[in-house]
């Protein structure tokens, strides 16, 4: 009898999970175990001569300077992350404050996140315009006579593009801070008050600490989702000029459907994959030394 | 936004391997299909109607809407429909995945040569030499020796392309200069400086025919030398490189190109309202200029070759020629139909296509209701000389760019940075040389 009623429990778990398991198998598990495949061969989308060539496009891909060059450009766009983090901890605390317009300030905040990334995209390339966006008139009229090329130029324009994803990622990291700041439990806030505890002391010693956890998934999310991302830069630059906006993903994006080369682009994918797992590894590790549940 | 784009992304990388896995099981059915003869395919019987699809890249109200109605009311046994993809990454992607998929695609649209070989290699676009009844090169004329790919049409070239630089004529005229019909990059230069006005620049290019000048010169000699190696440090690229880099910096008399690429510059716009007085272009230039409601215009245009590098006008060949190279699926079974059509749209049914700027190439079509229908009611607002020698009297031999799609990159890649000042000239041409050498070597 109750062994029956486990069997009819196990089997109506297996039910209920099963459409969401048939999903993940069918779009995720077989085309990724179908790419790490690709990965040996020489396959051409739509090209029906497909050679095995073992380790070729490994060994291509260590000598790729284009490789080395799009993973350098992965790591400066990574850099935005931890930035809007920040800002939007910051931001998040002065608007928990009692302030005037907080409800409107936080819908502002948080509507770039909501915004069409192809919207965007145009927004910032008039505002980066080198000679008649607004940004570099006002650098000008404040008296720089030389602002920075933004996008236009090869050295500029990565941190250009970091701009643009900080203030897109800004309004998230805002609202989820939001979120964790109610969590602080306010007899804390009070007895550092009494205790003598300064504003900034407070926030270094008591909140920041408290929303840990928060800022650490934050950072996990974030930096997966951005080093995924290649709508925005694709929409703004395509990479360039030059290559100095192209990053990994990018990278991948254009070796499979600009070029067709589906075995180089699935190399180039599964070393994205490797540089996510050593990332997230680093973070599992390191959070033992400053997230505290 | 991220997000969005995220599940775009995986969903097109799931389609795309759904497809691969779905093709694998019958890579050798393509393969049969491509050698079948076409004239095995099912013959066109009376009171049965045939179905076509045809794929361009031209928006259906620039043309061909009003080609396949014409062809619908003449032939109620085969109709056809247009359907437009996008001439980009994207849209060329759909195309290819449609054909993959098997949808019905029984014609399609090639716009370059490195997207045709990709479809001939993979035994989509199906060898023409099979049907007898039409010859392709005594109708397009010799020009249509670009489009053979190892000695065999895959493909009918249907219109004269034109690449051409467009000028203000009033702008000329205030300064006293000549239209040109033949010019050097030094002349284009001089004539640059002397139209610039102000902070305003004197000349402009789309980044379509940026590099040109290059495969004028390379397409001729060879992109590789004798030993297979790169040819990309021909001292020409040099002198290209210098001269585009002193218009941008020393004379300031064409936008930087960083500049131009950011901001996505609207070069037709620029030109067309009166802002820059030269544009570097091609024949699709005219679906914009005889647009009065979006580019209201009060000059007259007038048009001169595109210039050379190469010191002597005998040693010079231009971009052109043909274009437009339609191709009948390999794996269609409309076949003989859509050889029917195809011979009516080439022979002049395409004649409403020349509102955008597409001219027929067959000698059979009628070049006057072509040029009528390519100025219609704004033929005065062009300087009609200049228009018929760049587009039909110039008998400067022509190219159809031949470089694979990744090593147009690559250079692109570094002149952008040479221009951008990031990297020094000599530099630049070592980077092109090494990058092509490497590209070279892995697809030998």
């Amino acid at each position: 009898m109750t062994n029956n009623w486990m069997k009819r429990q196990r089997l109506l778990g297996y039910i209920f999970i099963g459409p969401s398991m048939l999903g993940v198998l069918l779009f995720f598990l077989i085309p990724a175990a179908y790419s790490f495949g690709l990965m040996f061969t020489n396959y051409k989308f739509m090209n029906p001569n497909v050679d095995f060539v073992g380790f070729a496009n490994i060994a291509r891909l260590v000598k790729d300077p284009m490789f080395y060059k799009s993973l350098k450009n992965t790591v400066i766009f990574l850099a935005a992350v931890p930035v809007s983090i920040g800002i939007g901890f910051i931001v998040a605390v002065v608007l928990n404050q009692k302030i005037y317009l907080k409800k409107l300030l936080r819908g502002i905040y948080f509507m770039p996140y909501i915004t069409s990334g192809v919207a965007v995209a145009f927004v910032w390339m008039l505002l980066f315009h080198p000679k008649q966006g607004p940004i570099n008139g006002l650098l000008r009229s404040i008296g720089i006579d030389n602002p920075p090329g933004w996008l236009s130029t090869t050295t500029s324009s990565m941190f250009a593009i970091d701009i643009i994803w900080i203030w897109f990622m800004l309004g998230y990291n805002m609202i989820i801070y939001l979120a964790a700041l109610q969590e602080v439990s306010p007899e804390l806030l009070e007895a550092a008050k009494i205790d003598g505890a300064k504003p900034g002391q407070i926030l270094r010693k008591i909140i920041w600490p408290l929303v840990s956890p928060t800022t650490f998934l934050l950072l996990i999310t974030g930096l997966i989702m951005t080093i995924k991302t290649f709508g925005i830069i694709q929409a703004i630059t395509q990479g360039g000029p030059g290559s100095s906006t192209t990053i990994l993903s990018l990278y991948v994006y254009q070796n499979a459907f600009r070029y067709y080369d589906m075995g180089y682009a699935s190399t180039l994918s599964w070393a994205l994959f490797v540089v996510i797992l050593l990332i997230t590894l680093v973070q599992w590790i390191g959070q033992k030394r400053w997230v505290h549940y | 936004m991220s997000k969005k784009t995220w599940f775009a992304g995986m969903t097109s990388l799931v389609i795309a391997s759904g497809v691969l896995t779905g093709c694998s099981g019958n890579g050798n059915a393509v393969n049969t299909g491509a050698e079948a003869s076409p004239s095995a395919s099912a013959p066109i019987t009376s009171g049965e109607t045939v179905k076509l699809k045809m794929w361009g890249g031209v928006p259906p109200e620039s043309g061909p809407q009003a080609v396949v109605d014409a062809w619908n009311k003449e032939n109620p046994n085969i109709q056809v429909e247009y359907v437009r993809y996008v001439n980009d990454d994207e849209g060329n992607l759909k195309l290819d995945t449609a054909m993959m998929t098997g949808q019905d695609v029984d014609l399609f649209v090639n716009y370059t040569l490195s997207h045709t070989n990709k479809r001939i290699d993979s035994g989509f676009a199906l060898d023409l030499s099979g049907f007898t009844d039409y010859n392709i090169e005594e109708k397009m004329g010799s020009d249509s020796e670009n489009w053979k790919i190892n000695g065999k049409f895959y493909g009918v070239p249907t219109t004269k392309s034109s690449y051409f630089v467009a000028l203000n004529k009033d702008a000329l005229d205030a300064a006293g200069l000549e239209v040109p019909k033949e010019w050097t990059w030094n002349e284009l230069r001089e004539y640059a400086v002397k139209l610039k006005t102000g902070d305003g620049y004197g000349f402009l290019q789309h980044i379509e025919p940026y590099a040109d000048p290059l495969d004028s010169v390379l397409s001729q000699e060879g992109y590789t030398k004798a030993d297979g190696t790169s040819k990309l440090d021909q001292p020409l690229v040099k002198s290209w490189l210098e001269t585009l880099n002193g218009m941008m910096a020393t004379d300031k008399s064409t936008p930087p190109l960083g500049e131009q690429l950011t901001s996505k510059m609207p070069v037709e716009q620029e030109f067309l309202s009166g802002n820059v007085p030269m544009l570097n272009i091609g024949a699709w230039l005219l679906r914009s200029s005889n647009n009065f409601t979006d580019f209201p215009r009060d000059f007259k245009i007038a048009f001169a070759p595109v210039p050379r590098l190469t010191e002597a006008a005998s040693d010079y060949v231009t971009r052109g020629g043909l274009g437009d190279y339609i191709s009948i699926n390999a794996k269609s079974k409309k076949q003989a139909a859509a050889w029917e059509f195809l011979k009516w749209y080439a022979d002049g049914g395409m004649a409403p296509m020349a509102s955008g700027g597409r001219v027929p190439a067959s000698k059979d079509a009628d070049q006057a209701t072509a040029l009528d229908n390519l100025l219609g009611d704004k033929a005065d607002t062009y300087d009609l000389d200049s228009l018929k020698y760049v587009m039909f009297e110039n008998e400067t031999p022509t190219y159809v760019r031949s470089l694979p799609q990744e090593v147009i990159d690559m250079r692109t890649q570094e002149y952008e940075n040479y221009f951008l000042g990031t990297q020094s000239l000599d530099e630049t041409i070592a980077k092109m040389v090494s990058r092509h050498n490497e590209f070279l070597k892995l697809n030998k």
